[in-house]
């Protein structure tokens, strides 16, 4: 499409609504599990990190942390949500079934149908400990103007997560950039 | 801690950080995905990948925060505390490949009481930079 005048602003406008609005639908995403040994050793042994502060208590003792910790990157790990496996590749590898439009979809609707992650930005306020239930709550930052790129035309869309421990203790927050794009737009 | 580098609480602007080359195999891409339950197929099934335009499966976002975020504390120690980690994310990682992470200190500063560093950092595979970003951790001061 790119340049329909008469509804230009009118879809900017569309596009500028989302900022302050939820990602996804629903409130805020509560890991399905507390902050556990299991899934910190699993994660350890994914990339053999031995860093002896998540999976040795006597080691953590010891250090400044007092106790075992979570690793600080698992933060958005841990309220990944359960994947219904069936049908995860027709759904295009959604995890979950999603009914309906996202907010996403307005910028497919307008040719800005392919995605390419670019940015991930953590801040973490504090590590977290065994037992501890974390959940988050995801929405859109910003929404950039139309964007030449090596892509083809298209917008960057960032959104902030920020994720909390109950009842409500900011303990993190992720700052996240894809840009959506036009891939029958080839750049020149 | 490697003998003959400089250890994160002596540490100057411009240290670097010992290298991390990791060979990349589709066992590592896959635990990596599974470990951080990202079971989107693209990290795990190949066949889906190819359908998808990519020669093979690659690693997953959530991954390259984890191996960042070791690479940065086989540095400087269980004491060290992440505070920020900022990663642009470049060309894919795929089977076959050695990730070699590079970095170095870019500013020391000490901030109530402790020790905060920031660490440059990029994450190079076969196809050029897979990763490159900065990150600041937190050291307590000696003594």
């Amino acid at each position: 499409m790119g340049t329909r005048t008469g509804d230009e602003s009118a879809f900017e406008a569309e596009l500028q609504a989302l900022v302050g609005q939820p990602v996804g639908r629903g409130g805020a995403a509560r890991a399905p599990d507390p902050v556990n040994q299991p899934m910190i050793r699993h994660w350890t042994a994914a990339f053999a990190d031995g860093n002896p502060v998540y999976v040795d208590p006597d080691a953590a003792a010891r250090s400044r942390f007092g106790g075992i910790v979570a690793p600080p990157l698992m933060l958005q790990t841990w309220t990944m949500p359960t994947p219904t496996l069936d049908g995860i590749a027709e759904r295009g590898g959604s995890p979950v079934e999603v009914e309906g439009e996202t907010a996403l979809s307005v910028l497919d609707r307008a040719g800005y149908r392919g995605t390419l992650a670019t940015n991930s930005e953590f801040e973490i306020l504090r590590y977290l400990r065994l037992g501890e239930v974390v959940s988050a709550t995801t929405v859109f930052a910003s929404i950039s103007e139309e964007k030449r790129t090596r892509m083809g035309r298209g917008r960057f869309v960032t959104w902030v997560t920020t994720y909390t421990v109950e009842p409500d203790e900011v303990v993190g927050r992720q700052t996240f950039r894809i840009l959506k794009f036009d891939p029958s737009d080839v750049a020149p | 801690m490697t003998p003959g580098l400089p250890g994160p609480a002596a540490a100057v602007v411009g240290d670097a950080l010992p290298p991390l080359a990791i060979p990349m195999t589709a066992t590592l891409i896959a635990a990596g995905a599974i470990a951080t339950r990202d079971f989107m197929p693209v990290h795990h099934d190949r066949d889906y990948a190819a359908a998808q335009g990519a020669p093979d499966i690659f690693m997953n976002i959530l991954s390259d925060t984890g191996y960042c975020s070791r690479f940065l504390t086989d540095w400087a120690g269980p004491d060290a505390r992440i505070t920020r980690l900022a990663i642009r994310l470049g060309v894919p990682v795929f089977p076959g490949h050695t990730l070699t992470y590079t970095g170095s200190v870019i500013s020391v500063d000490v901030v109530d009481g402790e020790r905060v560093v920031e660490v440059g950092f990029r994450a190079a595979g076969d196809l050029g930079d897979h990763v490159t970003g900065t990150a600041s951790l937190t050291l307590p001061l000696p003594g």
